[in-house]
């Protein structure tokens, strides 16, 4: 199959997950008791109150209509109003969507070389104590949550030793990279330890492959044998597992906004369940799928470029 | 050496989650200052000025067996689901059992806990149910390929050569063939749904605020960070050292079984 046969069907796939949650979400919450309208009247379940709301909001309208409306807001870029300020749901979004980027940007930009850098390192010398010792951390840091771990290191690193800022209250995260230093460290904990072990993992069957004996026997240098031709066929499960840990970045990082105090999509995301704001957490929970879902189409596209084989499914 | 520290930090959170509700009896009761250090409190007051250790004993519990319950859920769904698509002849079946799980993979498991907070509010027993779902995808995906490896295997053949019943080989024989791959896997999706139900309870959508809890603690004694850390510090260091202790107990046993 070629790069684009497959990176078009790969894409068709990825269109048909982005619809089915965007349907579920929907679904869902038409099949819960209580809509936006008692949501918004809150504290004063007025029958004709709600009534009003129900009308203003178009919740009157049959099932089928509204969901083509959602369907068809989402592909214009309308995802609605949030029901507490009133404010379009894409606007409030976007505001709040800046520092997330940043922090998980910086967030891989860091962990794709660390994983390279570990998973390489601790593959060359299986067994030894490097290997070890990478092998006995990202097994440990799996799904420690990131609340607890981040307070553990607020109160080292900020509150006993004073070298780093606690919270980012009041400054901005590219102004003052110091405020990113412990949310990103936390984030890496967890989201660096699966890539890690599975690139690793891979670099131990590719450097015992008969290619990467003949590549030796040819008298290729040692790092042209290892980047060069062990590291491409070793890389691709690796950036598909890179791919799986954006779900789990995407939690961590609303988790990690909240202790930082970063005003970012968690603020707002937060904000918006308590106040039971459904077209918000609606909005942004496809909004994040489709980043997820588009996170993993680059990776079995990337995948596919690296080892062909490997990303025939 | 290293079995003697995963056993220490599975035991110490565990042995205080379970054998704390017992012992909180003899902790002082009466409510004192927010935030203070006093006569008759070891670790402080938290926020509302309740004893610290008194809640740090009876706070395990709850997080422990959300987790516990929704993992046991997981297990019983996933099993169910893996082994009767492993099973099937029919590929419609497979594929209408398995790719649901697909769509359900593309949405952080988190958001998915904040969305149904966010619809039916304030809720614990939900937690466990949302946890649940999103977990019991990653069982039956493991369950089926184990049953699919099992069910190609000559005893499996046999089996069906003499004429045994559907049910004999594909629940009975397979069913047991899967106990070992599945008790492997358990202790990782014990973190995940640790993971799963303390992020849920920090960001106040399970328990509520004034719940003794070792995650509701963190979240509610964060302002107080400086003026009495043990009230978030015992909690905060109990879950990690639980999490990293499950890990690692598990990775030792699966690779003393290899």
């Amino acid at each position: 199959m070629t790069l684009a046969g497959y990176g078009l069907r790969r894409a068709g796939v990825g269109l048909l997950q982005i619809l089915a949650v965007a349907t579920l979400v929907f679904a869902f919450l038409e099949a819960l008791p209580g809509d936006a309208a008692v949501a918004a009247a809150g504290d004063d379940p007025d029958p004709a109150r709600i009534a009003a709301l129900r009308q203003q909001f178009g919740l009157d309208r049959p099932v089928w209509q509204r969901y083509g409306d959602w369907l068809g807001g989402l592909v214009t870029g309308d995802l609605g109003a949030s029901l507490r300020s009133g404010r379009p749901v894409v606007s409030l979004l976007g505001t709040a969507a800046g520092p997330t980027t940043v922090l998980a940007l910086v967030t891989l930009a860091v962990l794709v070389p660390l994983t390279v850098a570990l998973g390489v390192c601790a593959a060359v010398r299986a067994g030894g104590w490097f290997d070890r010792a990478v092998s006995s951390t990202t097994v440990a840091l799996h799904c420690v949550p990131e609340f607890a771990l981040a307070v553990l290191l607020i109160a080292v690193f900020a509150l006993w030793l004073g070298l780093l800022p606690a919270t980012a209250v009041g400054g901005g995260l590219l102004e003052d990279p110091a405020l990113l230093v412990l949310p990103v460290v936390v984030l890496l904990a967890r989201s660096a330890a699966a890539p890690v072990r599975t690139l690793r993992g891979a670099m131990i069957d590719a450097l015992a492959s008969d290619y990467v004996a003949h590549a030796r026997r040819h008298g290729l240098p040692r790092w042209r044998v290892l980047l060069g031709h062990a590291l491409p066929n070793a890389a691709a499960p690796a950036v598909q597992q890179l791919a799986r840990t954006v779900d789990w970045l995407v939690g961590g990082i609303i988790v990690v906004e909240a202790i930082f105090a970063i005003p970012g999509l968690s603020a707002v995301l937060v904000e918006a369940v308590a106040a039971r704001d459904v077209p918000v957490v609606q909005g942004v929970t496809v909004m994040v799928a489709a980043v997820a879902v588009l996170a993993n189409l680059t990776a079995d596209v990337i995948a596919f470029r690296l080892a062909p084989r490997a990303g025939v499914a | 050496m290293r079995r003697a520290v995963a056993v220490t930090l599975t035991g110490i959170p565990l042995a205080v989650a379970v054998f704390g509700p017992v012992l909180a009896g003899f902790t002082n009761a009466r409510r004192g200052p927010a935030y203070a250090f006093g006569p008759g409190y070891p670790l402080g007051t938290d926020g509302l000025g309740r004893d610290v250790l008194g809640l740090v004993l009876r706070g395990g519990l709850s997080t422990l067996a959300l987790a516990a319950a929704a993992t046991v859920a997981a297990y019983g769904i996933g099993t169910l689901v893996g082994l009767l698509a492993a099973g099937t002849r029919r590929r419609w079946m497979d594929e209408t059992l398995m790719r649901p799980l697909d769509v359900l993979l593309a949405v952080p498991a988190l958001l998915v806990l904040l969305l149904v907070a966010a619809s039916a509010g304030r809720n614990a027993g939900i937690i466990v149910v949302v946890v649940t779902v999103v977990t019991a995808p990653a069982v039956a995906r493991l369950v089926r390929t184990a049953a699919l490896d099992a069910a190609r295997h000559p005893a499996a053949e046999a089996m069906v050569l003499q004429g045994e019943s559907w049910w004999a080989v594909h629940i009975g024989y397979v069913g047991r063939c899967i106990v070992r791959p599945l008790l492997a896997d358990a202790g990782t999706r014990m973190t995940t749904s640790v993971y799963l139900v303390g992020a849920a309870n920090f960001l106040g959508v399970g328990l509520p605020p004034d719940a003794a809890d070792w995650a509701v603690l963190v979240d509610r004694n964060r302002a107080g960070l400086l003026l009495q850390p043990w009230a978030v510090l015992v909690p905060a260091a109990l879950i990690v050292a639980f999490t990293l202790g499950v890990n690692l107990l598990a990775d030792d046993l699966t690779r003393r079984r290899r």
